[in-house]
């Protein structure tokens, strides 16, 4: 028997009113029978819903389960005896890292746990430095959580984890919160903790990048395990997946395109060293590619013109010279905007793109009229909106803002009532409130039946369209996104983002999509804009910008993945279109090379 | 920026009083605030006085620091110094109107000012050179005895350090959904006071929603983390009680007693 082993596994979430009648029962676990060997680095992959956090939840004793059984080295997590054992063995690191830190001081919130075991003092420092050092947060010991970036944090919370010095840890999505930054930190340490340590690994997780490395990938769908394989295994069947809502790395997906256009390709492809190694020999023997070369550059040059003039257009926002300065006058002033500049015409799908902290949301804020500059000037349609005279809420219909996780600000009684919440405030009557009520959730494609339901019985994917809703009811021009696809698993992503794309391209609606996701942004964008540290580094069209990807990496960014591929084809000496950013473009591309036109 | 907020504004700097045992401390501002209550003569204030600034001076926190947390009672103490200058009977030193001033009323209102002045000074050398946490400490252990009496006196300290850590996160949510709802339109700022009130349920209902949901997200992370109340459990920081402690104790009841005697005058001095 391995460290944690399910057998027949049922859980039911049971609802029940007032006098205990049983009202529903949802099955988010169904029958699973499953092995986990000490040592393993497992992921569990599933899209919201799945079933995977409950069955998180039952490996130490949070949730029991209704039928079958769960073992974690032999102990039962159904005896009351054993909990406290189970518990220390297995660790759990949850997801939102606000939500799991108790202590005010970093070093006293990852002695939490062996206090509660009644360590003695003196070996709880040990085992502090020791955590500490394990997750390279020494530096760190005697910081507040609250001034801690998202990966930081997490760190802390494993490093709370290792402290009780468990067997195995379980990590319930525990970047679906963070930034690519965030990401790479959270995962590095727990990759480590797994090499060095002999930590046994669970990572639940959507995101396809972090399981490569995993020994063991299992997929879950409806409460069931649907796939349970090494990672090469599990990415070979791409459409498979995909029906599951879940995605493929770009490489892999574009391998398996090939494959399917009838390329001698071998299944589950991970990295791009391996496509370049399976691809190269094939195209060496199709070239040489006579006048390829030429026809590549200038195609691309013209393209990139078109783009970069803007000729008479329609502008309707302005930004000139925005400055917004943090604390002005004490110690710790800082810019968190400096001198930007830019106009957006109407109708353009602009891409906002920066790390954590580089001022996007600032700048964002600053459109909607909710931060006012330090200096400089913002134009809505010429006009200042600093002016004596200007509305600024009028402003704000025009400009619609959607926060980031826009769900958390749903408060009435059913969605149709809170979409109208936007509309009643610019002073509509219940009719045309309603009328436009109805027209946004269609948008959003949320039908009649939803209209009457508690906002708060939805799913995730559910309540941020409702929220998106909330915006659109409004009519704005101008639509500004701010992480729309947050947390959402990859299928509830495209659905949002295609939805998005769809109002741009029937409305005319110009939108402002801020997101940490270059694949996203060049599948939609026509313009990005860069910042890093209050600034505008960047402004371009997408393909411009990616031709950057060296600068990009400098300031903690990363072009998408085909970008890269594209690049180490052209380092071989063959003659690809460089401004190539997507997989079906890449497919196309490919194909012509080799002769074999579909 | 809002994260910056800390309670009970400590103020760090490294003094024989922040060094103290927080027990000592809230056992020193307990005999403070009494000896100002027991004390009714000049003579009794000057050694408070003495002793007050004494403290404040050892503490290294800058005065002005202690003064702004009189702000806070300002209105409060006009109410009480002039209720006690206009109705306390006694020699009428003179008159506006059908409000008598008196002596005897004079001299009381000076006392209740000053005791109200001396006690947030007091309380804040407290609260100035004693982190929140080390604060919640020691009550939890100079409050242990309640736990006879069925006080549970681990789960309320563990409530106020859990306070301590969401409040920034709370106020900066709250500012979050704030921006979200006037960017929805919502209006804040003017209307009447129902209209307010009214505009605050946007506000306060997604902000009691996330607390619940931050609440049990927590409640889950503590017990994954074998959390299970005050018992078997052992203190990574646990509080010392050192030679400075009992110096500082037997000061303490130095001060107590002389401030005692003052109140009795056991040879009936004219004070």
């Amino acid at each position: 028997m391995g460290i944690i082993k399910a057998s027949k596994l049922i859980f039911d979430y049971v609802t029940k009113d007032e006098e205990e009648h049983v009202e529903d029962v949802n099955r988010a676990i169904d029958d699973i029978d499953l092995d986990i060997k000490a040592g393993e680095f497992v992921a569990i992959l599933g899209h919201n819903g799945s079933g995977k956090s409950t069955f998180a939840k039952t490996m130490n004793g949070i949730l029991l389960p209704t039928e079958g059984t769960v073992w974690i080295s032999g102990m039962k997590t159904t005896d009351d005896e054993s909990l406290w054992d189970v518990r220390r063995t297995v660790g759990m690191v949850f997801q939102n890292p606000d939500n799991q830190i108790i202590g005010n001081v970093v070093e006293e919130d990852v002695g939490f746990g062996p206090e509660n075991l009644g360590v003695p003092t003196e070996e709880i420092w040990k085992r502090v430095d020791e955590s500490l050092r394990a997750v390279e947060m020494t530096a760190y010991r005697l910081k507040s959580p609250n001034r801690l970036s998202g990966g930081q944090k997490q760190r802390v919370a494993i490093a709370g984890v290792m402290a009780m010095k468990p067997k195995c840890i379980v990590l319930d999505e525990p970047t679906a919160m963070l930034d690519p930054n965030g990401r790479r930190e959270v995962i590095k340490t727990i990759t480590e903790l797994n090499r060095k340590e002999h930590i046994t690994v669970v990572l639940i997780t959507h995101y396809m990048e972090e399981v490569i490395n995993a020994d063991r990938v299992i997929v879950m769908d409806d409460g069931k395990v649907v796939m349970d394989g090494t990672p090469r295994q599990v990415f070979s069947r791409v459409s498979d997946l995909k029906s599951y809502r879940l995605d493929v790395p770009q490489v892999t997906e574009l391998a398996y395109e090939l494959k399917c256009a009838g390329l001698n390709m071998p299944d589950g492809i991970l990295s791009i060293d391996e496509l370049m190694n399976n691809l190269l020999p094939a195209l060496k023997n199709a070239g040489p590619f006579p006048g390829r070369e030429h026809a590549a550059e200038t195609a691309g040059e013209e393209k990139t013109e078109n783009a970069g003039t803007p000729e008479k257009q329609d502008i309707v926002l302005k930004a000139e010279h925005l400055s917004y300065i943090y604390g002005q006058g004490t110690a710790f002033e800082q810019y968190a905007l400096k001198d930007v500049n830019f106009e957006i015409p109407a109708g353009q799908f602009v891409g906002l793109i920066g790390h954590t902290g580089s001022g996007k949301s600032t700048l964002i804020q600053h459109l909607d009229g909710l931060i006012r500059a330090t200096e400089g000037k913002i134009y809505y349609r010429g006009a200042d909106i600093y002016a004596q005279d200007f509305d600024m809420r009028a402003l704000r219909a025009k400009v619609g803002l959607v926060f980031q996780y826009p769900e958390h600000q749903l408060f009435e009684v059913d969605v149709l009532s809170d979409v109208c919440f936007g509309p009643k405030n610019l002073g509509l009557s219940k009719e045309e409130a309603e009328a436009r009520a109805k027209e946004a959730l269609s948008m959003v494609g949320l039908d009649e039946s939803f209209y009457r339901q508690s906002p708060f019985e939805l799913s995730g994917g559910q309540k941020r369209r409702v929220a998106i809703a909330g915006v659109l009811a409004m009519e704005p021009e101008v639509l500004i996104l701010d992480e729309p696809t947050a947390g959402l698993d990859p299928r509830g992503r495209d659905e949002i983002l295609d939805r998005v794309n769809t109002l741009h391209e029937e409305k005319h609606i110009t939108v402002i999509l801020v997101s940490h996701s270059m694949e996203d942004i060049a599948k939609y964008a026509d313009r990005i804009m860069v910042m890093n540290s209050g600034e505008k580094v960047f402004d371009d069209t997408p393909k411009k910008i990616f031709s950057h990807y060296r600068e990009l990496e400098k300031i903690g960014l990363s072009a998408p993945q085909i970008t890269y591929i594209i690049q180490r084809l052209k380092e071989n000496g063959i003659p690809a279109d460089a401004d190539i950013t997507t997989v079906p473009e890449a497919k196309d591309e490919l194909l012509k090379l080799l002769g074999k036109e579909s | 920026m809002l994260r910056d907020i800390t309670l009970g504004q400590y103020y760090p700097v490294n003094s024989i009083l922040h060094r103290l045992d927080p027990r000592t401390k809230l056992f020193g501002t307990l005999v403070f605030i009494v000896s100002l209550f027991v004390s009714s003569s000049w003579p009794a204030y000057a050694v408070a006085t003495v002793f007050l600034f004494a403290v404040i001076r050892l503490s290294l926190v800058p005065v002005k620091f202690m003064v702004r947390g009189l702000k806070a009672i300002v209105f409060l103490l006009l109410i009480s110094v002039a209720f006690n200058i206009f109705l306390t009977e006694g020699t009428v030193v003179f008159q506006i109107g059908f409000l008598k001033v008196t002596r005897e009323g004079l001299r009381l209102a000076a006392f209740m000012g000053i005791r109200l002045i001396y006690l947030v000074l007091g309380s804040s050398v407290m609260t100035l050179t004693t982190t929140p946490n080390a604060l919640t400490d020691g009550l939890e252990e100079s409050l242990g005895f309640l736990n006879h009496i069925g006080v549970p006196v681990h789960e309320i300290a563990m409530m106020m350090s859990i306070a301590l850590r969401f409040i920034p996160i709370l106020i900066e949510e709250t500012d979050k959904i704030m921006k979200a709802q006037m960017a929805r339109g919502a209006n804040f700022e003017s209307g009447n006071l129902i209209e307010k009130a009214k505009a605050m349920v946007p506000l306060l209902v997604p902000l009691f929603i996330s607390a619940f949901r931050r609440a049990t997200d927590l409640a889950m992370a503590m017990e994954a983390r074998c959390y299970h109340g005050g018992e078997g459990r052992t203190k990574m920081k646990p509080l010392q009680y050192g030679r400075a402690d009992r110096i500082a104790t037997v000061v303490l009841y130095v001060y107590f007693g002389i401030m005692l005697l003052l109140r009795i005058n056991p040879l009936h001095v004219k004070l």
